[in-house]
């Protein structure tokens, strides 16, 4: 950094410390550090490739286009679920209500196409139950001063209840045969032989990394999240903001429940639960930190492809669900603790 | 006992200070709001350490490691903060600190004869002992504070602030206690920012200015104005930095007025027992607000801005054809131009994670986007007239604002509203913690927007900086507007004597 005023150097905040530590720290070592900051930033975009020669390498017969194209359809599932957790973590809060709204999202496909109602009446009746789950989740957080966790806790309490009540005995359902084919690795997208998901969260990538940077209510997602009381001196709409990013979150997680619905095509209230905590792992395998303000929806993008390579390579190779976990455990502990420490090296320097 | 002194060098909050405490002795530490008070107390209470300097205690050198050996030594501290565990009862916050971890150091009958016996001293005999300290009120708690030190063997008792929240028949109890001490062969030293009590109790005054002993005097040669005269520095040995700051006044942008009222507070209450509050603030115009610590130059601040709601009264904000408003919340405030710039510069101020850009930008964005979608060009340019003017210095701006320095986190807070256009600019303390260079920078700066027709309103804890910056200057005392002094007519000593109270009221602010 080339500091032309005088008056840079010689801060008044009474702070002897790191002037005084200066001298011992020498030139290479800030170098050393930044470059390691720099690479631990990278290192899910490094991981994915890697990850994915490692499962060519041990997987006998995996590079086949059937085999990639699975792998990306358990990726986009995971994609698409966690595009909203993302952007509420990112605004300071956390949806736990993703699993309970794809189990319900997932009845009401079923149940409502079995009784030969419309689809696109039924998508708009997904569409507004997510958008009312994720504003009571919201508004009851901001209202209550309470943390989402809690709210959107209870939200799933609720959902989930209702999703059993409604799906009560019914173990009959039907879906749309494109809507299977949606999900299948066989699936065709018109001409294309690549099922439609794929396209789906592509495009979905694509709009929530320019909502976050190039909307006004993507930028105050971050100043929320960062500060909450320094955002509201700053005029942020902070009560709109957790609405938005926590609506967003639940039509996300309707739309999985509706693709999870086409892959088995009967009715599951608890086909989400996975989700609980794959959600939060693929945000914070990405790098956004669960201290809201920082992080972005690309990084969770990469987050969602390690997880879905980790669990097929695992798998592969022969290990048990279990040990998936423990993987995925010792991964996130692991990549969340350098992105720690790139946080503190970025404030010294 | 015999003797105490001190000195310390290096820290900017203490700098040689010296001090002397007899036995049977009461000695009264007096110095404005950052003068070092404070800093002494930890020091002598074995919070802090000195970086130099020695403790004299009974005729030998001590070194005070912890709260605990200052105790051992029978120094017994109240803080300026009313300490106390709010769930426990009197009796457990009174022997707080007393116990081993293992076991009681005292029967139950004898603290509760012990307890009995300090709240009579102190002339709360009826106290319930059992009641849990959160049923009890503020100048009840500060007495329970002052319980808990004297309930322990001392030699000196130190006092910080411990008489703000009493009234008057509970603090002539508490100094009766103190005089009995004294007639014991112990010492008291304390300090306060009502000069009738330090006149009134103290047998000998010490006064602190920047961290250093200025004088220290017996009180009978001691007097009012001598004693503020000192504190602020005019008639003893004048720190030339000072002379040298306060010299040159506001230039031309006094002279430009008079303008139109931008700003009308109308009967303002700050509290049920304060004086309502009249002023006008016009365009171009630098008010600056002083006042001790807690006297309600906040409060009034946060009341302009919506943050919050006065007692009784009304803020009105002035638009150019003559029309009022009411200030009714902060969002409200906002939208007539009245801007905010708080104090806490990391916990209300900055985004920590975010970039100098996004720091700057994120109020910009409610002006400059379209359909929700920003408009970062328009922002950009914005940003570069700002950095230019306020010589921001920055390597880019997409930089973490973290890395900046605190003077320069401190523009761009200030560049986030200026760029805002606002018609009131109301910061609170701006230039703390700021260095000399960017202060005159900053300086430069509010008297330009000053030029430009923004009225600003100042509120510092250094009187220098209010003489240097501002028109006028309203003093705050017990939540009151006690003194509205134009600024070329007056002095540091003057305004330090409207921050104790003194009768001094202009009445120029009503008309």
């Amino acid at each position: 950094m080339t500091d032309p005023s005088p008056s840079a150097p010689a801060d008044g905040l009474p702070e002897p410390g790191p002037a005084a530590r200066q001298p011992t720290r020498g030139t290479s070592e800030i170098v050393t550090r930044f470059v390691a900051a720099n690479f631990t930033d990278a290192l899910p975009y490094i991981l994915v490739p890697v990850l994915f020669i490692l499962s060519v390498i041990f997987i006998p017969g995996y590079f086949s286009k059937l085999s990639i194209i699975s792998l990306l359809i358990l990726a986009s599932l995971l994609g698409l679920a966690s595009l909203g957790q993302t952007i509420t973590i990112i605004a300071g809060g956390i949806d736990l209500s993703i699993p309970a709204v794809i189990g319900l999202s997932d009845i009401v496909v079923t149940q409502l196409y079995y009784k030969h109602w419309s689809l696109p009446v039924i998508f708009l009746v997904i569409a507004g139950l997510a958008i009312l789950i994720g504003t009571i989740s919201a508004v009851s957080s901001v209202l209550l001063h309470v943390h989402s966790l809690i709210t959107s806790f209870g939200m799933s309490l609720v959902v989930s209840g209702v999703a059993l009540e409604w799906s009560n005995g019914a173990v009959n359902g039907a879906v749309p045969g494109w809507l299977t084919s949606s999900v299948s690795a066989i699936g065709h997208t018109g001409p294309i032989p690549i099922p439609a998901i794929i396209f789906v969260w592509a495009v979905a990538s694509v709009l929530a990394v320019a909502f976050l940077r190039l909307t006004r209510v993507g930028r105050e997602t971050y100043a929320l999240g960062a500060n909450p009381v320094a955002a509201r001196l700053a005029i942020v709409r902070s009560t709109w903001t957790l609405v938005v990013a926590f609506c967003i979150s639940a039509l996300c997680a309707a739309m999985v429940g509706v693709f999870f619905a086409g892959y088995s095509g009967i009715p599951d209230p608890t086909v989400g639960e996975p989700y609980f905590f794959l959600t939060i792992t693929a945000v914070l395998i990405g790098g956004t930190s669960l201290l809201g303000g920082r992080g972005g929806y690309q990084r969770t993008v990469m987050g969602a492809l390690i997880v879905a390579e980790l669990t097929t390579l695992l798998v592969g190779v022969g290990f048990s669900a279990s040990f998936q976990e423990l993987a995925l455990g010792i991964l996130v502990i692991a990549l969340t603790s350098t992105y720690g420490r790139e946080l503190k090296v970025a404030a010294k320097i | 006992m015999e003797d105490l002194s001190r000195s310390f060098g290096e820290t900017r909050a203490l700098n040689s200070a010296t001090l002397r405490v007899r036995p049977s002795e009461i000695h009264s530490l007096v110095g404005e709001n950052g003068s070092g008070k404070s800093t002494l107390i930890k020091i002598l209470s074995g919070v802090l350490r000195p970086d130099s300097g020695t403790l004299v205690w009974e005729g030998e050198a001590r070194q005070l490691g912890s709260p605990r050996s200052a105790q051992g030594m029978g120094i017994a501290t109240v803080f300026q903060e009313t300490l106390i565990v709010p769930e426990m009862t009197v009796r457990d916050n009174i022997y707080l600190g007393t116990d081993g971890l293992f076991r009681y150091r005292h029967r139950k009958g004898d603290e509760i004869a012990g307890a009995r016996q300090v709240l009579s001293d102190l002339g709360m005999d009826g106290l319930d002992l059992d009641r849990p300290m959160w049923t009890l009120s503020l100048a009840e708690r500060q007495l329970t504070t002052v319980a808990r030190a004297i309930i322990r063997p001392w030699q000196l008792l130190v006092l910080d602030e411990a008489t703000s929240a009493l009234d008057a028949q509970q603090r002539d109890r508490l100094f009766d206690y103190l005089r009995l001490a004294r007639s014991q062969g112990r010492s008291v030293l304390f300090t306060s920012h009502r000069m009738d009590e330090v006149l009134g109790l103290a047998d000998w005054i010490t006064v602190l200015r920047q961290g250093a002993t200025v004088a220290t005097m017996g009180a009978s040669e001691a007097s009012r104005g001598g004693i503020l005269g000192h504190m602020s520095g005019r008639e003893a040995h004048a720190d030339p930095a000072v002379v040298a700051e306060t010299g040159p006044r506001r230039g031309s942008a006094g002279q430009q007025r008079p303008q139109r009222p931008v700003l009308r507070v109308a009967e303002l209450t700050l509290r049920a027992a304060s004086k309502p509050i009249s002023v006008e603030v016009r365009a171009g115009e630098i008010l600056g607000l002083a006042g001790l610590e807690g006297q309600g130059q906040v409060g009034f601040v946060e009341c302009l801005c919506g943050l919050r709601r006065p007692v009784a009264g009304q803020v009105l904000a002035l638009g150019d054809n003559g029309e009022t408003h009411i200030v009714r919340s902060y969002r409200g405030a906002n939208r007539l131009g009245i801007r905010y710039v708080p104090r806490d510069r990391r916990y209300e101020g900055l985004f920590g994670p975010l970039s100098v850009f996004d720091n700057f930008a994120i109020t910009l964005w409610g002006d400059l986007s379209r359909l929700g979608l920003l408009r970062r060009q328009q922002a950009r340019k914005r940003f570069a007239g700002f950095a230019e003017s306020s010589r921001l210095v920055s390597a880019s701006p997409s930089r973490a604002i973290s890395v900046l320095s605190g003077g320069n986190q401190q523009k761009v807070l200030l560049g986030r509203w200026i760029a805002m256009r606002p018609r009131v600019l109301v910061v609170n303390d701006p230039l703390r913690g700021v260095d000399h260079n960017t202060k005159e920078e900053l300086y430069g700066l509010f008297r330009r927007l000053a030029a430009d027709g923004v009225a600003i309103i100042f509120l510092s804890t250094e009187i220098a900086e209010l003489l240097t910056l501002t028109d006028q200057i309203a003093v705050f005392h017990e939540g009151s507007l006690v003194a509205m002094l134009p600024t070329e007519m007056s002095s540091d000593t003057d305004v330090v004597a409207a921050m104790f109270g003194a009768d001094k009221h202009d009445g120029s602010a009503d008309d």
